[in-house]
C-alpha cells in the first residue's frame, strides 16, 4: 500500500500540518470565493443592461457622464500594479524576499492611487447616482469595485508586514498567491468596468 | 473497509460547557447549533402559520388586523425558507455528516465554518427580534417593487429584513466555499467520484448553486437598500421586472437548494431501509448535477404574468418542462430502489415514504405551471399556495424529518420511541394532506392567495375550514415530535450502526469522538460498510 501518499492525503485533515496539500486547498477556496464575487458583478452588470435597454435614452437627457480622462489614467494604475503583484509572487518563488517586498510595496501603493483619484470622482457621483438609474448603476459599479481594492489594500498591507517579518518562502506563500489572485481578479473587474461603463456607455 | 492508522491531530482539548460551544469550530457541534437553531426558528414560523390558518378558517375572521397579517405571511415564508429549510438542510446535516460521510476530520476551513454559523444567527435574530418588536415587512417573502419601496413600505421593518437577508447570504456563500473545497479534496483515501455518497453529491451541487445564485440576489438586495435609504434609482418607474429577476434567479435555484439536500437524504435512508443498493447510482448522481445546471435556466416561468417578451417566456416553458426529466429519474431510481427490496418500516423509511407521495404531487402541479396558459389561470391563487407547500413542506420538511430519525440516534447515542415516530408521522402526513390538497380546489375557484380574509358565498368556506383543521393537526404532529426528541434522553442506546448503514459515519461510535475516526477508512466501493459487514461474520 502506498503508505506515503495516504498519510500525505490524511494530514491535510488537520489544521495545522502538511502545508504542501494546504496550499492547494486556500488556493481552490480561494477560486470558489472569486467565482461567487464574479457573479456579483455579473448581477451588476446585467442590471446596467437590462436597465440600458429599457430605457428610452443611456445616459438620460440632461446626464452627463462622468469624464473618462480619470479613468484612463486608473486603468493604467491597475495593470501596472498587477504587474507589480505578479512579479511579487514570482520574486518569492525563487525565495527572494526582497523582490516579494517591493513588488508589495509597489503594488499596494499604486492602489492606494487608485483609490484616491476614485474618491475624487466619488465628489461628483454623489449627485449622479440620485439623478438617474444610469448614475446610480455608474456608481454602484465604481463603488463595489472600489470596496474591492480597499480589501486588496489591505491585503496587501498584512503582506508586506508578514513578509517583512519574514514569514514566506518560496515553500509558504500561500497568503501571497491568494493575494495575487484577488488582485487579477480585481484587476479584470476594473478592465469590464471601464468597458461596460466608458467605452460602451 | 480496510484502515490505516494515523496520529489523531493534537487539537487545543475540547472545551466543555457553553463555552465549549460558543468557541467551537468543530463541524459537529457548529451542525448541532444550526439543527437546534433551525428547529427553534420552524416554531416560530410554524406558529404564524397556524395564525394565518385561524384568521382564514371561516369568512370575515378578524384573529389579527389585514396590516398583521400581511406582516405574517411575510414572516412566515421568509423564515420557513431563509431561517429553517436552508439553514437546517445545508448548515446542519451538511456540516454534521458531510466530513463523516467522506471519511474526514472536520471541513476544510473550520474556523470559517463558525463565522458563518455566527452571522447566520445573527441575521436570524435581527429578524426575528425585529419582528417581535415591530419592525416588520410586509412585503412578501419575494419583496417585490414597488411594495418594498420606500413609499409603500416606508417603516424600518423592511431594510431589517433586507439586511438580514444580504447576511444571511454572506454566511450561507462562504458555507459553500467551506463545503466544496472540503469534498474536493478532504476525502478518505479510495474515495473516486463514484463512491463519493449520494447525500454528498446533492450537498456539493447544493453548494455550486449557493454559490453562484446568491451574489445575484445580495446585488440586488444592496440595491434596493440604496433605493430606500440613499435615493438611487433603480426600482422606481416602471422597472418591476428588474427585482423580478435579479430575485428570482436566486430564489428559483434555492427552491433545489432546499429539495436536493432532502433527495440526497431519502437517496441514503430508501437503500437502508430496503436492504438493497440505491438504484442506478450513476442516473442519480448525474440527474443531480443536472437539475444544478438547468437550475439556472428556469427562473423566468415566476414572471408569466409580468409582461416578458412572449419568446422568452416560451423558451423558459421549455426549460421548465425539461428540468422534470431528470427529476421524474430520481423518483424512478427510488421507486426501483423500493421495488423488491426487504423493506424495513422504521420512521425513517416512512418520512422517506411520504416525501415520494407528496413530493410527486408537487412536482406535478408544478409542471402543470410550468405551462404559460395555465400558470396565466392559476398564477397568485392558493393552487400556487398548494404546489409549494407540497414540495417544500412535503419535499424538504419530510427529508428534513426522515433524516433526524435516520441520524438522530448518531448523533445523540439514543434511539427514537419508534412508536411515537410513527404517530408522528401519520398525524404529519395526513394533516399534511388535509391543510394542503383542498388549497389546489380553492386555488381553481379563484381564492387568491395572500388575502386577509374573504367575503362568504364564493364557495371557499370548507376549503378553509378544513386546511385550518389540518394545520391544527400538523401542529399537533409536531408537538409529538418534540416530545420523542425530549424523551431521547432516557431513550435505548444507539449503537455504532443501528441501522446497518452502508455509509461511513456508521463506522464510528455514537455520537462520533471529536476527532470523527479513530482510524481513517478506506473506501474500495460506494458503500463502505457494507463491505465491511460482508467481510466480518455477523455478531
Ligand atoms: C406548519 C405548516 C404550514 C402551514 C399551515 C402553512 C400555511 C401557509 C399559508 C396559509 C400561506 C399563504 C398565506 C397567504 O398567501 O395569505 C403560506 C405561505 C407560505 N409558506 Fe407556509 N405553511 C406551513 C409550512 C411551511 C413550510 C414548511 C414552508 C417552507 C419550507 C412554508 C413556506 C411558505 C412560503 C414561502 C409562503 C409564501 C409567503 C408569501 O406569500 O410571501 N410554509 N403558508
Ligand atoms: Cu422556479
Amino acid at each position: 500500500m502506498a503508505q506515503v501518499s495516504l498519510r500525505d492525503r490524511n494530514l491535510t485533515q488537520t489544521r495545522d500540518v502538511a502545508p504542501a496539500r494546504q496550499k492547494n486547498v486556500g488556493l481552490l477556496g480561494v477560486s470558489l470565493f472569486i467565482a461567487s464575487e464574479s457573479m456579483f458583478f455579473l448581477g451588476l452588470f446585467l442590471a446596467w443592461f437590462f436597465m440600458r435597454n429599457t430605457s428610452d435614452a443611456w445616459p438620460p437627457a440632461g446626464v452627463t457622464p462622468p469624464p473618462i480622462a480619470p479613468a484612463i489614467f486608473n486603468t493604467a494604475v491597475a495593470l501596472l500594479s498587477a504587474f507589480a503583484v505578479g512579479l511579487a509572487d514570482r520574486a518569492i518563488a525563487r525565495d527572494d524576499r526582497r523582490g516579494l517586498v517591493g513588488g508589495t510595496v509597489v503594488a499596494g501603493a499604486l492602489g492606494v492611487i487608485f483609490m484616491a483619484v476614485q474618491a475624487i470622482e466619488f465628489t461628483e457621483l454623489a449627485t449622479l447616482a440620485q439623478s438617474s438609474a444610469y448614475g446610480s448603476a455608474f456608481t454602484f459599479l465604481l463603488l463595489f469595485h472600489v470596496l474591492r481594492v480597499f480589501v486588496g489594500v489591505i491585503l496587501m498591507a498584512v503582506l508586506l508586514v508578514r513578509a517583512l517579518i519574514g514569514h514566506f518562502s518560496s515553500k509558504r506563500r500561500l497568503l501571497v498567491q491568494a493575494t495575487a489572485m484577488y488582485w487579477y481578479f480585481i484587476t479584470g473587474v476594473w478592465l469590464v468596468v471601464f468597458a461596460v461603463l466608458y467605452l460602451i456607455g | 473497509m480496510a484502515s490505516i492508522s494515523i496520529p489523531i491531530p493534537l487539537r487545543e482539548r475540547a472545551k466543555s460547557g457553553v463555552l465549549g460551544w460558543l468557541a467551537t469550530v468543530d463541524h459537529k457541534k457548529i451542525g448541532i447549533m444550526y439543527m437546534v437553531m433551525s428547529f427553534a426558528f420552524f416554531i416560530a414560523a410554524g406558529l404564524m402559520a397556524l395564525l394565518i390558518r385561524l384568521q382564514l378558517a371561516a369568512p370575515n375572521l378578524q384573529v389579527v388586523d389585514p396590516n398583521t397579517y400581511n406582516q405574517l405571511f411575510t414572516m412566515h415564508g421568509s423564515a420557513m425558507i431563509f431561517l429553517f429549510t436552508i439553514p437546517m438542510l445545508v448548515g446542519g446535516f451538511g456540516n454534521y455528516f458531510v466530513p463523516l460521510m467522506i471519511g474526514a476530520r472536520d471541513v476544510a476551513f473550520p474556523r470559517l465554518n463558525a463565522f458563518s454559523f455566527w452571522i447566520t444567527l445573527g441575521a436570524g435574530l435581527v429578524m426575528l427580534i425585529g419582528f417581535v418588536f415591530g419592525a416588520r415587512s410586509d412585503a412578501a417573502w419575494t419583496a417585490y417593487v414597488p411594495y418594498s419601496t420606500k413609499a409603500y413600505s416606508p417603516t424600518v421593518g423592511m431594510d431589517i429584513w433586507l439586511i438580514g437577508i444580504i447576511l444571511l447570504g454572506i454566511g450561507s456563500t462562504l458555507g459553500a466555499v467551506n463545503f466544496l473545497v472540503t469534498v474536493y479534496s478532504m476525502r478518505a483515501p479510495g474515495m473516486t467520484a463514484w463512491r463519493i455518497p449520494m447525500f454528498v453529491w446533492a450537498m456539493a451541487t447544493t453548494a455550486v448553486m449557493v454559490l453562484l445564485a446568491t451574489p445575484v440576489l445580495t446585488a440586488a438586495l444592496i440595491m434596493l437598500v440604496a433605493d430606500r435609504n440613499f435615493n438611487t434609482q433603480f426600482f422606481v418607474a416602471n422597472r418591476v421586472q428588474l427585482w423580478q429577476h435579479m430575485f428570482w434567479f436566486y430564489s428559483h435555484p434555492a427552491v433545489y437548494i432546499m429539495i436536493l439536500p432532502a433527495m440526497g437524504i431519502i437517496s441514503e435512508i430508501i437503500p437502508v431501509f430496503s436492504r438493497k443498493p440505491l438504484f442506478g447510482l450513476r442516473a442519480v448522481v448525474i440527474s443531480t448535477v443536472i437539475i444544478g445546471l438547468l437550475g439556472f435556466t428556469t427562473w423566468v416561468h415566476h414572471m408569466f404574468v409580468s409582461g416578458v417578451d412572449p419568446a422568452i417566456e416560451r423558451f423558459f416553458m421549455f426549460t421548465t418542462m425539461v428540468i422534470a426529466v431528470p427529476t421524474g429519474v430520481k423518483v424512478f431510481n427510488w421507486l426501483a430502489t423500493l421495488w423488491g427490496g426487504s423493506l424495513n418500516f422504521k420512521t425513517p423509511l416512512l418520512m422517506c415514504l411520504g416525501f415520494l407521495a407528496t413530493f410527486v404531487i408537487g412536482g406535478i402541479s408544478g409542471v402543470m405551471q410550468g405551462s404559460i396558459p395555465i400558470d396565466q389561470y392559476v398564477h397568485n391563487s392558493y393552487f400556487v399556495v398548494a404546489h409549494f407547500h407540497y414540495v417544500l413542506f412535503g419535499g424538504s420538511v419530510f427529508g428534513i424529518f426522515a433524516a433526524l430519525y435516520y441520524w438522530g440516534p448518531k448523533i445523540t447515542g439514543r434511539m427514537f420511541d419508534e412508536k411515537l415516530g410513527k404517530l408522528h408521522f401519520w398525524l404529519m402526513f395526513i394533516g399534511f394532506n388535509i391543510t394542503f390538497f383542498p388549497m389546489h380546489f380553492l386555488g381553481l375557484q379563484g381564492m387568491p392567495r395572500r388575502i386577509a380574509t374573504y367575503d362568504p358565498g364564493r364557495g371557499w368556506e370548507l376549503g378553509n375550514l378544513i386546511a385550518t383543521i389540518g394545520a391544527f393537526i400538523l401542529a399537533f404532529s409536531v408537538l409529538i415530535f418534540i416530545i420523542n426528541a425530549i424523551k431521547l434522553r432516557h431513550g435505548e442506546r444507539a449503537t455504532d450502526d443501528p441501522w446497518e448503514g452502508n455509509t461511513l459515519e456508521w463506522s464510528t461510535s455514537s455520537p462520533p469522538p471529536e476527532y470523527n475516526f479513530l482510524e481513517i477508512p478506506t473506501v474500495t466501493s460506494d458503500r463502505p460498510l457494507f463491505d465491511e459487514r460482508m467481510r466480518t461474520p455477523h455478531m
